[in-house]
């Protein structure tokens, strides 16, 4: 239904009138039968104001997204305690109310038709008094928000547990809580026709670079689609590179990862209804790193950053050089290891590459099989993959032993840098299907091919493999290694921002 | 990107995969060989091949080594024709010896190995051993106690030279490269068969000498080990030397910690001669009961001039042996002569063969006693 593209149609008949006039009357009719019509979530609240000159009143809601204790204890008590005086109308009465009347924080005045019925729809109550063509606004979201908790996605020993919601408000205010500043700011932009989804481009001033900003800002607002879900639509729509397989935008669950990327000079994209976060530019680094790299000790992180490259390299690498190896460079394998290999394959039925090309995809079924299912019926399929498949496929010498341990170590590495799983899959099949062509031979060429892929890519202006193709002491600081904070003095150079320093210089010259 | 591109992708992608996989092979389907030996050249090559089968995939997995042999007229016909009675194809590249047997090493060794020079299938890093009063079949048929074959046990031997220090060890790159040169003989590590627990075991130990490519005689552990450590290689053997202390004589045992050996060569009245000076170090191993007083520089002076003294005598005895039983220059004082002396070795180069037997040799040997295990003193035992 979000994908049919919205006619002119439409658009017209939500617009029936365009502004309120000053009888009541004619103003809930047209709300009810026109541009709220054939809604019955909608609540029509009639009551009166007190006096000798009552006055009739409505407040208009949609019913779950309101608090309704607060609508009814602070809007419509003192409506129906208040004495409106008689010679009050049009706008002098609203605004009589609103600073006189309400208990609420946030009220406000609007005539527009269209505009009164989105505040409607998106958690507001609507007061509508006789004799006055202005509604007054009432914002009292009351919709039921999940509450922060710690991402699943992105779990952590060490750092903060909270993490994102679906609420855009709630989200930003995360983020602001870290950063205590006035240069945090925020631009919203409205995306999907239908689904009028806000979305909020959040970023230093100063410290990102204005173009960057800008850059980001116009390419959201070109974007004409039904419907947004999820920031991954916005996703699609403003990444660089968009054939290839890698990520050019970062995405994260986190307020602390968003933050740490605003102070780098980055901009971050909140998406109303979607707990990730959007961070742009985004380089092949920023997939080895985790946020607790800069909690922990900058030795154990170097450490672990290390593991994750190697990781990387045996998940995307290891099938096919066990396969060149064993198919075309048997002399390369140790003399008691090729033995034991050929020992192991006396009975398989399969050459080694249908082996390797069987496996993987087993493996990838069972992960796809455990990922959307509920936990219990998870562990299931996790101990038919482990005990059946693996061991009763050896016994019944379907496949060779040397095989599942190659199977299981890719497939185990492969979890380790988890942003770059989908793209270390695709990877492995290039690299499996050009060793089994042609042997180490084709497995470099696959590489070869793949690291000119990467060269070529940019994210929002900045090469892709900015920092890892330098040997530059100050752009090494945070790429394979992690120095100590009291040494990374300036901010990455890649971002270009006008204020680099993110030491102080008193700071500094301690050090 | 229009339909070209696509075209000429789609070609480039036929291209790599119907010409790709031509040397694809699956392991199961090799005979992986572990070492290979030559028993006889004339008329017929005889050869074997010790082929590992290894039976059972999955958890637990049987090795049995199994000699093959086959006669052709060259080696590598006699090699194809092994993959018929192996029925597999044979694998070459893990082959870690080499064995050639006493009679072929005698009639000239070159026919034997020049196709495992030549091929591409097998290494140069092979290495190269002549069997002595065995064949190279009784070798290969012999039951090892530890190793899976007796290819893994050799090759484990000769890991362990520089302590064993009973043989030199020589892979086939380096035996061809002195073969070819001129003023240096080849030397290779023979290959005997010994009775242990009513087994025939085989082991490393000796030096056979070469003239040109033929055999001409044997060196035994201590002639091997004296001439290892003149060719400069590592070793920490252990020296059993009946040592004069004060008034009795007892054995005592050294280990060789370092060594440095040094040949020179001169120029002696207008004729060639060699100068070697040889410097030993020693850790005391083992005293037994000798009453040594470490702390004693006189004592220990004694114990290293006998050392030395030895050491000198050993040596000059090899190459008496050398120079005038075997004629062969397995030293390569030739051509050291001819690195260091270009001028004078072009006037000897074509009499270097009956000028050898007559080289002057000039030997100078020092030992120095550096360590004494974990005691300085002896133990001495009290009431």
């Amino acid at each position: 239904m979000f994908f049919w593209k919205h006619t002119k149609k439409d658009e017209k008949k939500s617009k029936g009138l365009y502004r309120l006039s000053s009888s009541l009357e004619i103003n809930v009719y047209w709300f009810r039968s026109d541009i709220l019509g054939h809604d019955d979530t909608i609540v029509y609240r009639n009551f009166k104001s007190k006096g000798p000159k009552d006055r009739d009143c409505v407040l208009i809601y949609a019913s779950n997204m309101v608090k309704h204790e607060f609508l009814s204890d602070y809007i419509v008590k003192p409506l129906m305690d208040c004495v409106i005086p008689k010679y009050l109308g049009g706008e002098d009465l609203a605004t009589y109310l609103m600073e006189r009347v309400l208990h609420s924080d946030g009220v406000n005045l609007c005539d527009d038709y269209g505009r009164l019925a989105e505040k409607i729809l998106s958690g507001s109550g609507v007061v509508l008094i006789d004799g006055c063509d202005m509604g007054i606004v009432i914002h009292a979201p009351g919709y039921e928000t999940r509450p922060v908790e710690e991402p699943p996605s992105e779990n952590v020993v060490r750092g903060p547990r909270q993490g994102f919601a679906e609420d855009l408000g709630v989200n930003i205010s995360l983020v602001r809580r870290r950063i205590i500043n006035p240069k945090f700011k925020t631009k919203f932009v409205t995306v999907g026709v239908q689904t009028q989804t806000k979305v909020a481009i959040c970023y230093l001033d100063g410290v990102a670079s204005q173009t960057l900003v800008d850059e980001v800002q116009s390419r959201i607002e070109q974007i004409e689609i039904d419907g947004v879900l999820d920031s991954g639509y916005i996703q699609e729509f403003i990444q660089d590179s968009p054939y290839s397989p890698l990520p050019t935008i970062g995405q994260t669950e986190r307020p602390d990862i968003v933050s740490a990327r605003l102070l780098e000079g980055r901009v971050a994209v909140l998406v109303d209804g979607s707990p990730f976060a959007l961070t742009m530019p985004f380089l092949l680094v920023e997939a080895f790193q985790a946020n607790e790299d800069y909690y922990n000790h900058w030795i154990t992180a170097t450490f672990h950053r290390i593991i994750r490259y190697v990781s990387f390299f045996i998940t995307t690498s290891t099938p096919a050089i066990y396969l060149a190896l064993v198919t075309y460079h048997p002399q390369l394998i140790p003399t008691n290891l090729v033995t034991s290999i050929a020992a192991a394959r006396q009975n398989v039925p399969f050459p080694a590459i249908v082996e390797v090309v069987a496996m993987g995809l087993v493996f990838e079924i069972l992960r796809e099989g455990g990922v959307r299912l509920p936990r219990p019926v998870g562990q299931a399929i996790s101990i038919v993959g482990a005990i059946v498949l693996g061991d009763a496929a050896v016994g019944a010498s379907l496949v060779s032993a040397p095989m599942i341990i190659v199977v299981g170590i890719t497939g185990v590495a492969g979890f380790v840098v988890s942003i770059l799983y989908d793209v270390a899959v695709l990877f492995r099949l290039w690299f499996v299907l050009m060793a089994a062509v042609l042997g180490l031979y084709g497995y470099i060429l696959a590489l070869m091919a793949v690291i000119l892929l990467l060269a070529s890519m940019e994210s929002f202006g900045v090469p892709y493999l900015s920092t890892m193709t330098t040997f530059d002491p100050q752009d090494i600081k945070d790429s394979m290694v992690r120095v100590p904070w009291w040494r990374m003095a300036l901010r990455p150079r890649y971002l270009a921002s006008s204020d680099r320093e993110r030491l102080q210089s008193k700071t500094r010259s301690k050090r | 990107m229009g339909k070209r591109v696509l075209k000429a992708l789609v070609l480039c992608l036929i291209a790599l995969f119907f010409s790709g996989c031509w040397d694809y092979t699956e392991l199961e389907s090799l005979g992986f060989v572990f070492g290979a030996g030559v028993d006889q050249v004339e008329p017929d090559f005889v050869i074997y091949l010790e082929i590992i089968d290894s039976d059972g995939g999955g958890q637990e997995t049987q090795f049995t080594p199994k000699v093959l042999s086959t006669k052709g007229r060259s080696f590598s016909s006699a090699a194809r024709a092994l993959s018929d009675t192996a029925g597999t194809s044979v694998f070459w590249p893990h082959v870690s010896v080499f064995l050639v047997s006493e009679e072929v090493a005698k009639q000239g060794v070159l026919p034997a190995i020049e196709y495992v020079l030549r091929s591409r299938l097998t290494r140069s890093t092979i290495y190269i051993l002549v069997t002595r009063e065995c064949t190279v079949e009784e070798v290969f048929k012999s039951k090892p106690f530890l190793a899976n074959s007796v290819s893994d046990h050799l090759d484990g031997i000769i890991a362990l030279q520089p302590i064993l220090a009973k043989f030199y060890r020589v892979q086939i790159w380096e035996f061809v490269s002195h073969l070819t040169d001129s003023g240096i003989a080849v030397a290779a590590p023979t290959v005997q068969l010994v009775h242990e627990s009513g087994e025939l075991v085989p082991i490393i130990e000796g030096t056979a000498v070469f003239k040109d490519d033929r055999m001409v005689g044997w060196l035994d552990a201590e002639e091997s080990q004296l001439f290892c450590l003149l060719q400069g290689m590592f070793q920490r053997p252990h020296i059993v030397m009946d040592t004069k202390i004060k008034e009795g004589v007892y054995p005592i045992t050294y280990e060789m910690i370092g060594s440095n050996a040094e040949i020179k060569p001169t120029i002696k009245d207008n004729k060639p001669a060699m100068d070697i000076s040889v410097e030993l170090r020693f850790n005391v191993t083992e005293v037994g009961n000798a009453q040594i007083n470490f702390q004693s520089e006189e004592e220990v002076g004694s114990i290293e001039e006998q050392l030395a003294h030895t050491f000198n005598r050993r040596i000059k005895d090899l190459l008496e042996k050398l120079q005038d039983e075997y004629n062969s220059d397995i030293l390569g004082f030739g051509r050291l002569l001819k690195r260091k002396e270009p001028k004078v070795w072009r006037r000897y180069e074509d009499i270097w063969d009956s000028y050898y037997p007559q080289l002057a040799v000039n030997i100078e040997v020092k030992a120095f006693i550096e360590i004494t295990g974990l005691y300085s003193r002896p133990v001495v035992v009290r009431d």
